[in-house]
């Protein structure tokens, strides 16, 4: 249906929101579904000009809210068309009712999240609590730490979203600013190199009149337990999917990125920072920085949150002595009384025979950045629970404890 | 200097891509240069009202910028006002280091401005340039119409007019460069759509020595 401009592989400087945009041209989407909310205004913005100028060849939908953002976005995919579309903070709230019906139908709808902190109070500043909390609903979930992951990540997503082992709607997420409004080098590739990788996308059984099918029906009790249970194993088979997609990936634009678990200096690290998305780019120099005082210190980034890595975040995070969660996200009354992620993290590591110390750092909140002596602290934090063989306490709050 | 700080104070809206063609076309220059750079809006200051104050920033570094996700130039080296009434209640002098520039956009001397400059023991200089006249720039409010539909730009996501310092832009990286050499006047050169306004500011800029760093 639509044709994006040909154009040979160039590098630009462009920032995660543009990038997003771009993966969407190059991916050739046929709808959008757009309503504005920073920070992924920036994406509809981009995405209106490039339908403007005649380089995307989309519908483009401007709705009245984010729930009827998502309600376009399943109807147009129930038709067989690939659609785009995305949002913010609270906007990501507002669709919520959506989620579950999108994945239940196995529409391979993708939605960019720039993440936002909730209300309140108004705040444009990243935590990922407001996809978080979308988290058991079906869809592929992952963060992206620069503008180059983001696009790879974009393209990644349909790929592995609309294979037919698959059929699940994808939320390919970004830190609202550090990610969304911060320019990186980002290249775009040769869109033969995208042909090759992700062919037009076609739905099994799109609602088509000549030949009709029942999508969403209302059903009986009993016949809620087998498409439960073919739902959650369309998330388990998802997993040998992703990585035979992240494999032909590197083949094609020659960039390579473990599907689920960036590991950084870790190879002698004693204590390790297990996060997701942009901190992960100052973590890296705080890293670099103690190491050089003599701190075996690492990273572990999580690049795929759902399906959840079960069994490799336990083969990684076993390795060492003390694991550092740093969550930028609000699990109130969670069982750590700080973020989610350290709950399953946690769980992932509870069959492993020698297991690492595990508490979560609160850092971040509101999107604040994490600045490099913060991570020293942290650092050191972990260093202490090492020396003591046990934690101090489940959830610190950087920034608010000696 | 390893590692320089550009913060750029303009008027939302009216002024925005002026403010953002400073820091972009400068970060490209050092960037040409085998350097480290950044420019960025100031995400909280976004998306802009018509005339109200926002910032943009460049960031300028012999190696890696480790800060790149702090949101806002903490210690600038350098200061742009595009618009010359913002010289007056804005804490723009904030952290910055001494022996540093101001450059404003205005018709004015220096040894008028510098009277409403707060903390200006900071500076080694005080430069005035009068960038609308140079320009020649339309009053501003006569396009504000046009510009005020641009709001494309606000974001940061699109530009309406890809031409970089087409207005008063041009003649204020000329001060910034000619009098910080942030980056090298042939690296930028090639960048700037308004070629008149820019060479004619190298000659007219009026610059203030004040309080220099010794080494």
């Amino acid at each position: 249906m639509a044709t994006a401009t040909a154009g040979k592989k160039k590098t630009v400087r462009i920032n995660g929101c543009v990038a997003s945009a771009q993966a969407a041209k190059y991916a050739d989407v046929d709808v959008i579904a757009a309503y504005p909310i920073r920070p992924y205004t920036a994406t509809m913005m981009a995405l209106a000009q490039m339908v403007a100028n005649g380089e995307l060849d989309a519908e483009y939908i401007v709705a009245d809210s984010e729930h009827s953002q998502l309600s376009i976005a399943h109807g147009a995919a129930s038709c067989g068309a690939r659609v785009f579309t995305g949002s913010s903070g609270v906007g990501v709230q507002f669709a919520f009712e959506l989620y579950s019906p999108i994945s239940g139908a196995r529409m391979p709808v993708q939605m960019m999240i720039a993440d936002r902190t909730l209300d309140p109070p108004g705040d444009f500043g990243s935590e990922h609590t407001e996809a978080l909390s979308t988290r058991d609903m079906g869809w592929l979930m992952g963060w992206s730490c620069d503008a180059q992951e983001a696009f790879d990540n974009h393209l990644m997503a349909y790929r592995i979203g609309e294979d037919p082992r698959v059929l699940l709607p994808q939320m390919v997420c970004q830190d609202g600013f550090f990610v969304s409004h911060i320019t990186t080098d980002c290249e775009l590739p040769d869109p033969g190199q995208v042909k090759e990788f992700l062919p037009p996308y076609k739905h099994p059984y799109p609602l088509d009149p000549r030949h009709p099918v029942s999508h969403g029906p209302q059903i009986m009790p009993e016949q809620g337990p087998p498409l439960q249970l073919e739902r959650a194993r369309a998330m388990e088979g998802a997993m040998p999917v992703i990585e035979e997609i992240h494999d032909q990936f590197a083949r094609i634009f020659g960039r390579r990125y473990d599907p689920w678990l960036e590991e950084y200096m870790t190879d002698d690290a004693e204590v390790v920072f297990f996060l997701q998305g942009a901190h992960g780019v100052t973590a890296r120099h705080a890293i670099r920085h103690m190491r050089a005082r003599g701190a075996k210190v690492g990273m572990v980034r999580l690049r795929t949150y759902r399906p959840y890595p079960t069994e490799q975040v336990a083969a990684s995070l076993s390795k060492f002595k003390v694991v550092g969660v740093i969550e930028t996200n609000m699990g109130l009354g969670s069982v750590s009384s700080g973020g989610s992620l350290y709950a399953e993290a946690v769980a992932a590591l509870y069959e492993v025979p020698k297991r690492p110390l595990v508490f979560s750092f609160m850092a971040g909140m509101g999107g604040e950045a994490i600045v490099m002596k913060e991570f020293y602290w942290m650092t050191n934090k972990m260093i202490e629970a090492q020396k003591r063989g046990k934690i101090e306490k489940r959830a610190h709050w950087v920034g608010f404890e000696e | 200097m390893a590692y320089t700080e550009l913060t750029v104070w303009t008027r939302g809206i009216i002024m925005d891509k002026e403010g953002r063609d400073i820091v972009n076309s400068i970060a490209a220059s050092a960037r040409n240069e085998g350097k480290f750079a950044q420019a960025m809006e100031n995400y909280v200051d976004n998306p802009d009202r018509t005339n109200a104050p926002t910032r943009k920033y460049c960031r300028i570094s012999d190696s890696e910028i480790e800060n790149a996700l702090t949101y806002e130039n903490e210690n600038p080296n350098i200061v742009v006002l595009v618009e010359q009434t913002m010289v007056k209640g804005w804490d723009y002098m904030r952290g910055m280091p001494p022996g540093g520039t101001l450059v404003i956009n205005t018709q004015y001397t220096p040894d008028y401005m510098l009277r409403f400059v707060p903390k200006p023991e900071r500076l080694a200089q005080l430069v005035c340039v009068d960038a609308a006249k140079l320009a020649d720039h339309k009053w501003l409010y006569y396009r504000l119409g046009e510009l005020g539909l641009d709001r494309l730009s606000t974001e940061g996501a699109a530009e309406r007019s890809k031409a970089i310092a087409p207005d008063i832009a041009a003649p204020l990286i000329a001060a910034v460069v000619k009098t910080t050499g942030i980056v090298k006047m042939e690296t930028i050169e090639p960048m700037i759509a308004n070629k008149a306004a820019f060479k004619a500011a190298l000659k007219e800029l009026h610059i203030m020595p004040l309080n220099p760093v010794t080494a």
